[in-house]
């Protein structure tokens, strides 16, 4: 077998976990900014309730299901004991851990996509910078209320959480980064079928010409709300995922920079309202933020400042340059694909 | 009672002061300025880098962290937003650009702040410009002077924009393309020094208003994100179009939000505190729900006429 270096595995192990999270993310709000165009600037409200869902809801669940404490006793100091019983006896029943996997996506994606249905009363009623800021106020609010409010997830101490890929044992690193890998994948295969479908052609209608759309029969209302479930249900999955992968829940870490603004920087880059765009922006940033955070000590500037600040600066210059010089990204919009006519006919033949 | 009105008053007029610089960039360029943040970020420290250096009261250095902020804010117009503009693109665009322009400069305000560590061994990380206030005493008790000093330097604020948009030409010409641009550019009225002025006053008023409130509260690098949306709200609240209107939903904002904890802390309990950071939130989601023209949609004139009708 290839023998590969330990610090270059950690290297692509980082990197694709970063990349598999951003995708998911940033394919939720291209769905929303670049098909539907709403500013969503509330991204991380979703991302955020998908890991709540896991730290405070999936963990009491199974408490509840094994018969430890669930109510405030979870989210207390006895946290870590329960939190490590449960995982011990998860390490030894892969069937449990792969239920409680896929209950986790399920109940993420659907609170997700009704939180999503809420905010479509505010997208529905305010434009453009308005509706900008009201929903950046809603993710700072959920922010506020999930790092004060203890009975949630633990407020500000936060919440250990249960680990469904502990059976793997010590291959539990490769497994969980290739779930969420695959899990990326899937979402890229959803999400580029859903906007070659007429659902994404009327989206882009709508998007271009409000009153064109309405005219052609297309109800805007409802293709709104729509687009907003889905990608509330994809972020919340988002969320939920990384927060299975990183153990441990803080509101604090869902901060409007890392989970709306940075993915808003990988999508300009990769071109807004192009599926695979955003998957080379993405790719794109996080090298580029990895490399920085495990080199650091090979720049000769940081012995002075840290890495951090060297990575907004790169972030903020990129949107900067992105936006003055090729507001399209790299991989600009595609007119839609549809089916050739020889297939059509064909199609209509057969009905 | 009276330290809490004097805390409620300095905080407040540094939000208004703030809320005016939101106001004035948006209603002149059409940008809402998240640079803004990071502009107010660096008015806290400059105040707290020239206080560290040259000693003597912080209140010296307010002035310098407005001229800074100024000098941000040039940048930033004639770096971004003046092609921008020329291009014409639309708002979301306007404001991303401001967004990547204050991570920019926020990387900057860290790499300051590790410089002045590792090079002068001066910890900036968090600090409190509080304790170098002066003491106002009264009746036998004596009171930090930001509550006096803040309020006074909004109420300049104000009568030095007044004098400033009713009696210069540049200033008719400044409200002449608030109200109508393309109007005010056929009238041959030069957009791009204006643009250029509503920067530099805006950002001056930005260092100016973190200048005040490192005298408020403790100073760390993110203060001006954590705070944005406070500023936000306050012009938003305003009206977003009229600059008077934002100085009093800063204020506004700032008592509601002071005031207005201690209130539910003494009937709900004091466990509301920590919530604070949400009511300005809250009230802003409110005014663009139910009334998203903010006061300006209040009808002042209407309401003196009725008074004055009551009264006769």
């Amino acid at each position: 077998m290839l023998e590969i270096p330990q610090e270059l595995l950690v290297l692509i192990l980082q990197i694709t976990l970063n990349f598999g999270i951003g995708v998911i993310v940033t394919l939720s709000l291209n769905l929303e900014v670049g098909y539907l165009g709403i500013p969503q600037f509330g991204r991380v409200l979703t991302v955020l309730i998908g890991a709540v869902i896991v730290g405070g809801v999936i963990g009491r669940i199974v408490a509840l299901y094994l018969g430890y404490p669930a109510g405030l006793e979870y989210v207390g100091y006895e946290n870590f004991k329960i939190v490590s019983a449960i995982n011990s006896v998860l390490a030894a029943n892969p069937f449990l851990s792969i239920s409680i996997l896929i209950l986790t996506l399920v109940l993420a994606g659907l609170v997700g996509g009704v939180v999503g249905y809420l905010t479509a009363y505010p997208a529905l009623r305010l434009k453009e910078a308005y509706l900008g800021i009201t929903l950046l106020a809603f993710g700072d609010i959920a922010q506020i209320i999930c790092w004060n409010y203890e009975p949630i997830a633990g407020g500000t101490v936060g919440v250990n959480i249960i680990d469904p890929f502990r059976f793997t044992g010590e291959y539990r690193i490769y497994i969980a980064i290739g779930f969420i890998l695959f899990m990326a994948l899937l979402i890229y295969i959803y999400i580029e079928r859903l906007t070659n479908s007429p659902f994404g052609r009327a989206l882009r209608a709508s998007r271009d010409s409000e009153t064109a759309s309405r005219v052609y029969g297309k109800d805007i209302v409802r293709l709104r709300a729509q687009t907003l479930i889905i990608g509330g249900a994809i972020s919340a999955i988002g969320g939920a995922l990384w927060a299975l992968y990183s153990l441990s829940f803080k509101a604090i870490t869902y901060t409007r920079l890392l989970w709306t603004f940075y993915p808003w920087a990988y999508m300009m880059l990769g071109g807004t309202g192009n599926n695979l765009g955003i998957v080379l922006g993405v790719f794109l940033f996080s090298t580029l933020r990895t490399l920085i955070i495990m080199y650091k000590d090979y720049i000769p500037i940081t012995q002075y400042i840290q890495p951090a600040r060297l990575e907004y600066i790169l972030v903020g210059l990129t949107i900067v340059l992105v936006v003055l010089l090729r507001p399209q990204g790299i991989l600009p919009e595609k007119p839609v694909r549809t089916l050739p006519k020889k297939r059509i006919e064909r199609l209509i033949k057969r009905s | 009672m009276l330290d809490l009105i004097a805390k409620t008053l300095a905080y407040s007029s540094g939000i208004a002061i703030g809320a005016a610089s939101i106001t004035l960039i948006y209603s002149t360029t059409r940008t809402f300025n998240f640079a803004h943040a990071t502009m107010v970020t660096w008015g806290f420290y400059i105040v707290f880098a020239m206080q560290s250096f040259l000693k003597g009261s912080p209140y010296y250095y307010i002035l310098f962290a407005g001229l800074f902020s100024a000098f941000l804010g040039v940048i930033l117009y004639l770096g971004v937003n003046r092609p921008l503009i020329k291009a014409g693109v639309g708002e979301i665009t306007l404001m991303m650009s401001t967004l990547g322009v204050d991570l920019i400069y926020f990387g900057f305000l860290g790499a300051y702040i590790d410089y002045l560590l590792t090079q002068y061994q001066i910890y900036a990380t968090q600090f409190y410009l509080e304790l170098y206030d002066f003491i106002i005493p009264v009746g036998g008790a004596g009171y930090r002077g930001i509550g006096l000093v803040a309020p006074l330097v909004m109420i300049t604020v104000i009568i030095l924009l007044h004098l400033f948009l009713t009696r210069t030409r540049i200033g008719i010409a400044m409200r002449a393309s608030i109200e109508n641009p393309s109007l005010a550019g056929l009238l041959g009225i030069n957009t791009d020094v204006i643009y250029l002025l509503a920067w530099v006053i805006g950002g001056f008023l930005a260092g100016l208003s973190g200048g005040l409130l490192s005298l408020t509260m403790a100073g760390y690098d993110k203060v001006g994100m954590d705070y944005i949306v406070t500023f936000f709200t306050g012009s938003i609240v305003g009206g977003l179009y009229s600059i008077f209107g934002s100085l009093l939903g800063g204020l506004l904002i700032g008592m509601g939000e002071y005031i207005g904890t201690y209130l539910l802390s003494l009937y709900v309990g004091t466990w509301i505190t920590t919530y604070r950071p949400a009511i300005p939130l809250a009230i802003m989601v409110a005014t663009l729900l139910l009334k998203p023209e903010g006061l300006a949609a209040i009808n002042w004139s209407r309401i003196y006429s009725s008074i004055k009708s009551l009264l006769r």
